[in-house]
C-alpha cells in the first residue's frame, strides 16, 4: 500500500534553551495533511527537521521503511520543500536554474528534463518569465518559482511551509489545487496559519503550539465534534470585557460597528446567545484557549 | 546630532559583541611581534630590538596588513543591512541619512584607530618580554611607541576607512572593500618598489596613500644608530602625502554619501516591481496536473552528470563573481609590465623568454592569486547561504561529497582559466616586445604543471578554512593573511618545508640545462601537500554546512555520522600520501641528506671555530699545484674527482701535523700523503688532522692524494647544483669557503662573519672584514697563493669539459671525451670546471707591438646563445688592448668565457685567471637595443677582463678596502676601455647610467673608499672617485702609481697590497697640489652641494661678453654613523659655459670656496648657459642644479 510518514517522540530545543519540539509523534498518511499553530509553535522546525535539513535531539522519523534522519538521501530523492523564507540567485535565468536542479534531481535524459522543465514553468505561469533574470522576480514570482523548484521530480514527500503567502487569491487558489492533486498519491505537509487553507483541502490535521501537538484530528470531524458547542452573540463594544470575563470566549469580530463574540459552551451560556455552525477557526481558537474535548475516538487511538 | 551618536554607539556596541572583533585583535597583536622580529633583523641580530625606526615600520607595515581587518569592519558596517535584508526598516526609520551614513562610518574609523593600537601596544608588549635579550634593547620611550601611531596608523585608519567603507556603501557589497583594500595596500607597494627608483621618493612618497614608501627607502638606508636615534619627522612630502590623502579619502566618502539613496538596492535590470498577467489557466479552478512523469535515476552516471553539473555552475558563478575582475586586471598588469620584463638587470634590453614571464606571476603578483582564490572560496561556500537558497539546494538528492567536489573543481577550472587567460597575455606581450620565439611547451609545463598545483593546494585549504571558520570575512582574512604569516615564520627559524604547508621549493628554469632538481623536488612536496589537501577536502565535507543547522554539537554530531567507509578510504589514502611522500622526502633531506636549517648550519660553523680556531695561525703548508682528474656523469648529475695536491712549507717552522677541510657539500673518499701519516682527528663537521711521521722540513714539499664525488641531489637546497644534465659547473675557491677538494689549514673562511650572530653563538667579537692595518704585512693568507693547475676533463660524448689552461690533447675513449689542459702560467687558487653541450667561438687578440705574445679567445656557449659573441670577444680585445699598454702583459696565451645556467632573470660575471664565467642571463642581453645608447655588456665584459689585472695579478690582502682595490680599479680599467674603443661621448652616458644607481638618495655612506666593502661603494663610488682623479691630474700619474703598485706587489707570495699600499703609490706619483682631492676623495667622505643660482650677461666691448656667473657651494663631510659636518671648501671646479647649440664657450677648471660666489668670465659669444662640474666628478646629491640657463634667469628676473 501507500507509505506513511512516522513521526515518533521528536524533540529539539534549541541553544538559547528554547523547546522546539516536545516529544512530537505523528502518523502522516498520504493526502494532504494540515499543520496550524500560531508563530513560533515549531511549525517550521518540525517542517525542516522533516526536510532532512535539521538534525532532532532525540526521536525518529520514518518515511515507509526510509530512517529521515540516518538515510538523508535516499529521502531527498522523493522529497519537496517549499521552505518559509528563501531567496533565489540573482544573475541566472529562471529556466537554466530549474534545469540545473532538474539535473540535481537526478532527471538526467535531456529530452525529459526538458520537458519537465516546461510543464513547470507553464503550471506556475513562468513560462513568459522564463528567460528572465531571477533578480528581477517579484515576491509572488519568487513563490511560484520556488513551488517548481519543490515540484521537480514528483515527490512522494512534498513539504510546504506557508506557501501561499504572497500569492494572489487567484494563484493560491491554483496552487492548492495542485497540492490535493497531489496529495491523492503523495505526503502533502502543508504548514499554515491560516484556516481556510486547512479546511478546505486537507484530509488530516494536527494543531501544534509550543512545541507540542495540541489536536491532531481530520478537520471535518473535528469540526462536528464542536456541535451545539458553539454560541455567537452580537454585543456593543463596551460589553466584551464583561463577556471575555465570564465566558469561554472563542473570536470576536467586528461586524458594522458591533462586536461579534462566539464562545464556548456545552450548553446555552444565557438566552442572549444563540446557536451557530462550528468552523475549523472555532477549533483551533478552543484547542489554543483549552477547552477542545478530544473525541473519545481519537483518545482511543492514542 | 543625537541619533548619529545612538548610531555610532551602536556600531561600536555591535562590533564588540562581535566574536569576529576579538579574533581581529588578536590577529593583530601576534602579527605584531612577528612583524617587529623581522623589521628589527630577526632573532639573532645583534641591532637594537625596539629602535625607534622598528617601532615605525611595525606601525606602517602592521597597518597595511590591518587593511584586511579594517574592510571586515568597513564592508560589514556598509553592507550589513543589505545583506541581513534589514535595510528597508533602517531606510524608514527615522534616522536620517546623514547620521545613519556619518554614525557608522564614525564607529567603523574608531574600531579601526583602536584596532591599529594594539601595534604600539604590542610592541611595547613584545619588548618588556622576558626573552628579549636586554642588551638589545633601548630605553622605552612612550613617545617612540606613540608617534608612528598618530603620525602613521591613525591617518591611515582614516583614509583605509573612509576608501573601504564608501566602495562598500555605493556598490552595498562587503567585499567591495576588501577590493578597496588591496587597491590600497598595492597602491603602496607600487609607490614604494616600482615607483620610487623611478620617479623618485619625493613623488612617490607623496603618491603612497598608506606611508609605505618612506619606511621602504629608510630602511635601505638608515644605518643602526641612526634607527636607533630616530625620530619620527613630518618632512613637507610626507605632510602633503598624508593631507592629501586624507583629502581625497574625505571627498570619496563626501561622494559615496552623495550616491547613497535611502532606497532599496534593485538588482538585476528589471525592477522589482512585476506583475503577473492572469492566463487563462490561472482563472480556471481546476486544472490538471501537466507535469509530465520523469524518470529520475540515481545511479554512478547520475553522480557524474551532478557532479558536472555543479563544476560547471560552479566555474560560472565564480566567473560572473566580482573576484573575477582580478584576472583580466592581473592580465592587464602583466602586459603593462612587460617593457620592464623585456629590461633584464642592467637596464639592458632582453627578449621576454617564457620562464622570465612566468617568473613574474609568482613574484609579488602572487599576492593577487591567494586574494582570487581567498574570495572565490568563500564565494562557493558561501553561495546558497548567500543567496538565502540553502533550504532549497539543501533538500536536492545530492550527496555533500558531491558539492564539495564540485565546487573545488569549479574553483580549479577558474584557476586553469585564469592562467590560460595569463598564457595569452604572456603570448601578446612576446608578440608586442619581439620574443624569439613560442615555446608553448614550457608555457604549459610551467602554468599548468608547476603554478596550478600551487594553486590548487591553496585553494583547497581556502575551502577549509571557510568551512571550518564559518564567517565568511574572518575567514578571508585568515586565508589572505596566511602566505604573509607562512614567511613571517619562515623568517623566524622554521625552515623545514614539510612543516610549512604549501611552501614548495623554487623552481628554476635554464635554456641550458632545463628545469632544476629542484623543480622535481617540488613535485614531491606538491604529492605531500596534496595529501594534505585531500585530508583538508575531507575535513571541508565532514563539517560542510547544509540544511538549516547550525548548532556546534549538532555539526559534529553530523560530521561523525558522515565518517562512512568511503569518507574514511579517503582518509586513509591521504593520510598514506603524506606518510609516503613525507617520509621519501624526509628519508632524502633528513637522512640522506642532512636537512640543516640555518641556525643548524650556524651551529656547526661556530662549533668548528670553536674546536679548531686555535689552528688559524699554525704554520702550515702552502698549495702549489694541483693535478686533477675529474669525470663528470651528466645523465646521473654525479661528477668524480681524483688528484693530487703539491704542498710546499713555505714557513722556518718544522710542520709534522696537517690539518685538512674537506668540502661539506661532497663525498671525501680517499686523503693520504706521499709519507706515512695518521689520521688523528676526523669529525662530522668536515675537519680532519693527519699527523705526520715525519715532519715536513721548511722548503720540502709533500704530496697529498684525494679523491671526492660529487651528486646532486634531487632535494637540493642550492638552485643552481653542480653538476646537472647540461651545464654543470664545479666552481672551487676556497679563500671564499667554497670549496670541492680537501683544503689544508684551517678554514677560516667558514666562520661566522655576522656580527649578531657571532654574539649569539658567544664567538669572540671580529667584523667581517679585518680593518685595516691589522692584519700584518707579510703574512702568509691561505687561499691567495698562484698555483699550477692540470687538469684531464672526462665527460659524455655529447658535452665538452672546459678546465683553466692549454688545450695540450682531446680524445674520446669508451665514447667518453676528455681534454687535457695544462696552466701556462700560475693562476689564483680560484678556478670553475664544466662540462656541457657547448658550442665554440673563437677569436684572437694580437698586440700592437711590445713583448705580448698574441691571446686565443675562445667563448664557449649555449650552441643558440650567439648574439653577444661578437661582442664579448671586442670588449675583451679592447681591454686586453688598453691594459696591456697601461699596466703590462697578460700573462696567459689565453682567455676563455664560459656559459653557465641560470635563471633567465639572472646575470652576472666571474672573473678566474684567464676564465670569465657568464651567466645565462647575460647572453639574453641586447645592448643594441638599448635605449640609453650605452653598450653595458660590452662595459661589464672589459671589467672582468680588468680583473686579470685587479685582483688576480694585483691579489689584495683580505682586509676592509680590498673589494675597493680589486673592483674599483677594474671598473677604472673597464671605463678606459669603453673611452678608447667606443668614444668620450659614450663613457659619458655610460657614467650617467651608473651614477643613476650611485645617486640612489639615502644609500648609506659611512666608509671611505679606502675601508669599502659594500658593493655600491666598490663598484660605484670607486670608479668614480678614481674617474674624478684622472679628471684632475690626468691619467698618466694615476696609471704610473698603479704600474707601481703591480710591480711591488707581485702575486701569488706575501705581502699582499692593502688599499694603504695603493694610496701611498698614488700620493707619490701626484703633486702635492692634489693631495688634498685624494683626501676628499680616498680618506674621507665627502659630499660638495654645487648649484648654479644665475647668469648674467653684459656686453663687454668689442664684440665681446661679459659673463657672471652665480654660484653657491658647499662641502660637508660625512662620519661612520652617517653624520655629516661643513667644512671649509678649497677645491678646483670644471666650470663649462656653453652657446646656443650647447657648443662650449669656455671650459676651465676654477677654483671655488665654501659659500656664495661670484666667477667672471669675457667670451667672444653670446653664452645660452653654464654648468658647474658638468662630468658630475664631484660627489653631489643634486646634480640637477648645477646648470642654470640665460633664459631661466632672465624669467626669473621679469616674475621678480
Amino acid at each position: 500500500m501507500s507509505i506513511e510518514l512516522r513521526i515518533d517522540d521528536l524533540s529539539k530545543t534549541y541553544g538559547n534553551g528554547v523547546k522546539a519540539l516536545q516529544n512530537i509523534s505523528l502518523t502522516i498518511p498520504v493526502g494532504m495533511f494540515g499543520l496550524l499553530g500560531p508563530n513560533g509553535a515549531g511549525k517550521s522546525t518540525l517542517m525542516r527537521t522533516l526536510a532532512t535539513l535539521q538534525e532532532p535531539d532525540e526521536g525518529s522519523i520514518r518515511l515507509g521503511n526510509l530512517d529521515v534522519i540516518r538515510q538523508k538521501e535516499a529521502v531527498r530523492q522523493t522529497l519537496g520543500y517549499l521552505p518559509q523564507d528563501f531567496g533565489l540567485y540573482q544573475d541566472i535565468a529562471a529556466e537554466k536554474l530549474l534545469d540545473h536542479f532538474a539535473i540535481l534531481e537526478g532527471i538526467v535524459d535531456r529530452t525529459e528534463r526538458r520537458s519537465v522543465v516546461e510543464a513547470l514553468l507553464h503550471q506556475t505561469n513562468l513560462w513568459d518569465r522564463r528567460k528572465q533574470k531571477l533578480g528581477g522576480f517579484s515576491g509572488g514570482m519568487r513563490q511560484r518559482f520556488g513551488i517548481a523548484l519543490a515540484l521537480l521530480g514528483n515527490p512522494q514527500l512534498l513539504i510546504v511551509d506557508e506557501p501561499t503567502a504572497g500569492l494572489d487569491p487567484a494563484e493560491r487558489v491554483r496552487f492548492l489545487n495542485l497540492l490535493s492533486e497531489l496529495g491523492e498519491n503523495s505526503i502533502v505537509i502543508l504548514s499554515t496559519h491560516i484556516v481556510e487553507d486547512v479546511s478546505e483541502l486537507c484530509t488530516r490535521m494536527a494543531i501544534i503550539d509550543k512545541g507540542q501537538i495540541l489536536l491532531e484530528a481530520e478537520p471535518l470531524r473535528a469540526v462536528e465534534t464542536m456541535r451545539g458547542s458553539v454560541w455567537e452573540r452580537v454585543v456593543a463594544k463596551d460589553e466584551l470585557p464583561a463577556i471575555e470575563r465570564d465566558y469561554n470566549v472563542l473570536s470576536t469580530k467586528l461586524l458594522a460597528g458591533k462586536t461579534v463574540v462566539r464562545v464556548y459552551d456545552e450548553t446555552q451560556p444565557s438566552p442572549a446567545f444563540y446557536a451557530v455552525g462550528p468552523e475549523l477557526h472555532d477549533v483551533y481558537f478552543s484547542v489554543m484557549g483549552g477547552h477542545y474535548r478530544r473525541p473519545a475516538a481519537l483518545e482511543a487511538v492514542r | 546630532m543625537t541619533k548619529l551618536l545612538a548610531v555610532f554607539r551602536f556600531e561600536l556596541a555591535y562590533h564588540f559583541r562581535r566574536a569576529s572583533t576579538l579574533f581581529y585583535f588578536l590577529i593583530v597583536f601576534s602579527m605584531c611581534s612577528m612583524i617587529m622580529q623581522v623589521m628589527a633583523g630577526g632573532p639573532r641580530d645583534d641591532g637594537s630590538f625596539n629602535s625607534p625606526f622598528t617601532l615605525l615600520a611595525t606601525t606602517v607595515l602592521g597597518s597595511m596588513l590591518a587593511l584586511a581587518m579594517m574592510a571586515g569592519f568597513a564592508g560589514d558596517a556598509a553592507a550589513r543591512d543589505t545583506d541581513t535584508r534589514a535595510d528597508s526598516l533602517f531606510y524608514t526609520s527615522p534616522v536620517g541619512k546623514r547620521a545613519y551614513i556619518l554614525g557608522r562610518f564614525l564607529g567603523t574609523f574608531t574600531m579601526s584607530a583602536l584596532l591599529l593600537l594594539a601595534f604600539p601596544a604590542g610592541c611595547l608588549l613584545a619588548s618588556v618580554m622576558p626573552w628579549v635579550d636586554p642588551s638589545r634593547l633601548l630605553p622605552i620611550r612612550l613617545s617612540a611607541y606613540l608617534a608612528p601611531y598618530f603620525f602613521f596608523a591613525l591617518p591611515n585608519a582614516f583614509v583605509g576607512t573612509a576608501l573601504l567603507f564608501g566602495a562598500a556603501l555605493v556598490t552595498r557589497r562587503a567585499t567591495a572593500s576588501y577590493a578597496a583594500g588591496a587597491f590600497l595596500f598595492f597602491s603602496a607597494l607600487i609607490c614604494g618598489k616600482l615607483l620610487a627608483p623611478r620617479l623618485g621618493v619625493s613623488v612617490a612618497t607623496l603618491l603612497d596613500p598608506l606611508g609605505f614608501t618612506t619606511i621602504n627607502s629608510l630602511l635601505l638606508s638608515l644605518t643602526q644608530l641612526q634607527k636607533d636615534a630616530f625620530v619620527v619627522r613630518l618632512d613637507d612630502e610626507l605632510v602633503t602625502s598624508r593631507l592629501l590623502w586624507i583629502a581625497i579619502a574625505t571627498s570619496a566618502m563626501a561622494a559615496a554619501h552623495a550616491r547613497f539613496r535611502f532606497a532599496h538596492h534593485a538588482v538585476g535590470r528589471e525592477s522589482t516591481a512585476v506583475t503577473s498577467r492572469p492566463t487563462g489557466a490561472s482563472r480556471a479552478g481546476a486544472i490538471t496536473s501537466t507535469v509530465p512523469a520523469a524518470r529520475r535515476v540515481f545511479d554512478a552516471s547520475t553522480r557524474l552528470r551532478q557532479l558536472r553539473a555543479i563544476t560547471v555552475r560552479s566555474f560560472r558563478e565564480l566567473h560572473a563573481s566580482r573576484a573575477w575582475w582580478i584576472v583580466p586586471l592581473l592580465a592587464l598588469l602583466f602586459i603593462l609590465q612587460a617593457p620592464a620584463l623585456a629590461t633584464s638587470r642592467l637596464g639592458v634590453p632582453g627578449p621576454l623568454t617564457t620562464a622570465r614571464l612566468v617568473e613574474f606571476l609568482t613574484g609579488d603578483i602572487s599576492i593577487w592569486v591567494t586574494l582570487l582564490i581567498a574570495l572565490s572560496a568563500g564565494e562557493l561556500v558561501w553561495r546558497e547561504r548567500g543567496a538565502r537558497m540553502h533550504a532549497l539546494a539543501g533538500v536536492t538528492p545530492v550527496a555533500d561529497s558531491l558539492s564539495v567536489t564540485g565546487k573545488f573543481l569549479g574553483l580549479a577550472l577558474m584557476l586553469a582559466a585564469a592562467l590560460t587567460i595569463f598564457l595569452a597575455a604572456g603570448l601578446a606581450v612576446q608578440t608586442i616586445y619581439g620574443a624569439d620565439e613560442y615555446d608553448l611547451v614550457l608555457y604549459a609545463q610551467l602554468l599548468y604543471g608547476l603554478l596550478l598545483p600551487e594553486y590548487l593546494l591553496f585553494a583547497a585549504f581556502a575551502m577549509i578554512i571557510h568551512v571550518i571558520v564559518n564567517q565568511k570575512y574572518v575567514a578571508n582574512v585568515v586565508v589572505v593573511l596566511t602566505p604573509f604569516a607562512r614567511d613571517l615564520i619562515q623568517s623566524l627559524g622554521v625552515e623545514n618545508k614539510l612543516l610549512l604547508y604549501g611552501s614548495l621549493p623554487a623552481w628554476m628554469h635554464s635554456e641550458i640545462s632545463g628545469f632544476s632538481p629542484g623543480t622535481e623536488a617540488r613535485l614531491w612536496f606538491t604529492l605531500y601537500f596534496g595529501g594534505w589537501a585531500l585530508l583538508f577536502a575531507l575535513a571541508a565535507y565532514l563539517f560542510w554546512i547544509r540544511g538549516e543547522e547550525r548548532g556546534l554539537r549538532q555539526q559534529i554530531a553530523l560530521a561523525r555520522r558522515r565518517v562512512t567507509r568511503a569518507s574514511a578510504a579517503i582518509g586513509a589514502t591521504a593520510l598514506s600520501i603524506i606518510v609516503g611522500a613525507g617520509a621519501f622526502i624526509f628519508y632524502n633531506t633528513h637522512v640522506r641528506h642532512d636537512f640543516l636549517t640555518t641556525a643548524e648550519t650556524e651551529q656547526r660553523r661556530a662549533e668548528l671555530e670553536r674546536r679548531y680556531g686555535r689552528y688559524a695561525s699554525l704554520p702550515q703548508p702552502i698549495l702549489a699545484a694541483t693535478k686533477l682528474h675529474v669525470e663528470f656523469y651528466p645523465r646521473h648529475r654525479e661528477a668524480t674527482i681524483r688528484g693530487t695536491h703539491r704542498l710546499e712549507n713555505r714557513s722556518d717552522a718544522r710542520i709534522d701535523t696537517i690539518q685538512v677541510a674537506t668540502s661539506p657539500d661532497a663525498d671525501t673518499t680517499i686523503v693520504s700523503f706521499d709519507r706515512p701519516s695518521r689520521l688523528t682527528v676526523d669529525d662530522d663537521l668536515h675537519y680532519r688532522i693527519y699527523k705526520l711521521d715525519q715532519a715536513l722540513e721548511p722548503g720540502e714539499s709533500l704530496e697529498m692524494r684525494f679523491g671526492v664525488a660529487i651528486a646532486t641531489r634531487l632535494f637540493e637546497s642550492r638552485s643552481t647544483p653542480p653538476v646537472v644534465r647540461n651545464g654543470s659547473f664545479i666552481t672551487h675557491r676556497p679563500r671564499d669557503g667554497v670549496h670541492w677538494l680537501p683544503d689544508v689549514g684551517y678554514p677560516t673562511a667558514r666562520e661566522l662573519d655576522d656580527p649578531g650572530i657571532r654574539k649569539t653563538y658567544g664567538l669572540r667579537e671580529r667584523s667581517p672584514y679585518p680593518r685595516l692595518g691589522e692584519v700584518p704585512v707579510g703574512s702568509e693568507q691561505r687561499g691567495y697563493e698562484e698555483i699550477e693547475l692540470e687538469t684531464i676533463v672526462g665527460t659524455d660524448a655529447g658535452q665538452i669539459g672546459v678546465a683553466p689552461g692549454i688545450a695540450r690533447r682531446s680524445w674520446t675513449e669508451a665514447s667518453r671525451r676528455y681534454v687535457h689542459y695544462v696552466t701556462e702560467a700560475p693562476i689564483s687558487n680560484a678556478w670553475t670546471i664544466t662540462s656541457a653541450n657547448y658550442a665554440v667561438h673563437r677569436a684572437r687578440w694580437r698586440p700592437a707591438a711590445g713583448s705580448q705574445q698574441p691571446v686565443d679567445i675562445e667563448i664557449f656557449h649555449h650552441p643558440t646563445h650567439t648574439a653577444n659573441l661578437e661582442r664579448m670577444v671586442r670588449a675583451a680585445q679592447a681591454s686586453l688592448d688598453y691594459n696591456t699598454r697601461a699596466f703590462g702583459p697578460y700573462r696567459y696565451r689565453q682567455l676563455r668565457l664560459v656559459e653557465f645556467p641560470s635563471h633567465a632573470s639572472v646575470g652576472g660575471m666571474t672573473a678566474h685567471s684567464s676564465l670569465v664565467m657568464y651567466a645565462e642571463g647575460m647572453s639574453l642581453l641586447r645592448p643594441a637595443k638599448d635605449p640609453r645608447k650605452i653598450d653595458f655588456l660590452f662595459a661589464v665584459v672589459a671589467h672582468e677582463v680588468g680583473h686579470q689585472w685587479w685582483g688576480h695579478q694585483l691579489s689584495p690582502a683580505f682586509v676592509e678596502g680590498a673589494p675597493f682595490l680589486a673592483e674599483s680599479l677594474s671598473w677604472y680599467s673597464a671605463m678606459l676601455a669603453v673611452e678608447q674603443t667606443l668614444g668620450r661621448d659614450h663613457l659619458q652616458r655610460l657614467l650617467g647610467v651608473l651614477r643613476a644607481d650611485y645617486m640612489q638618495p639615502n644609500q648609506p655612506r659611512t666608509v671611505p673608499l679606502l675601508q669599502a666593502i659594500e658593493a655600491v661603494d666598490s663598484y660605484r663610488r670607486g670608479p668614480f672617485a678614481m674617474y674624478a682623479l684622472r679628471e684632475a691630474v690626468g691619467v698618466e700619474p694615476v696609471n704610473r702609481a698603479l704600474r707601481n703598485l703591480l710591480a711591488k706587489f707581485p702575486p701569488g707570495r706575501p705581502p699582499y697590497p692593502t688599499s694603504l699600499d695603493f694610496y701611498s703609490e698614488l700620493r707619490a706619483a701626484t703633486p702635492a697640489s692634489s693631495h688634498a682631492l685624494l683626501r676628499d676623495l680616498f680618506e674621507e667622505i665627502t659630499f660638495w652641494e654645487l648649484s648654479a643660482k644665475r647668469i648674467d650677461v653684459r656686453p663687454g666691448g668689442q664684440g665681446a661678453y661679459r659673463v657672471t656667473l652665480h654660484v653657491d657651494a658647499q662641502k660637508r663631510k660625512g662620519d661612520n654613523t652617517g653624520t655629516e659636518r661643513a667644512v671649509a671648501m678649497d677645491n678646483l671646479v670644471e666650470i663649462l659655459i656653453y652657446d646656443a647649440d650647447r657648443k662650449p664657450l669656455h671650459r676651465a677648471p676654477q677654483r671655488l670656496r665654501s659659500g656664495p660666489q661670484t666667477l667672471e668670465f669675457t667670451l667672444p659669444r653670446s653664452p645660452a648657459g653654464a654648468i658647474i662640474d658638468p662630468d658630475h666628478e664631484l660627489l653631489d646629491r643634486q646634480p640637477a642644479d648645477n646648470e642654470i640657463t640665460v633664459e631661466s634667469t632672465e624669467s626669473f628676473r621679469k616674475v621678480n
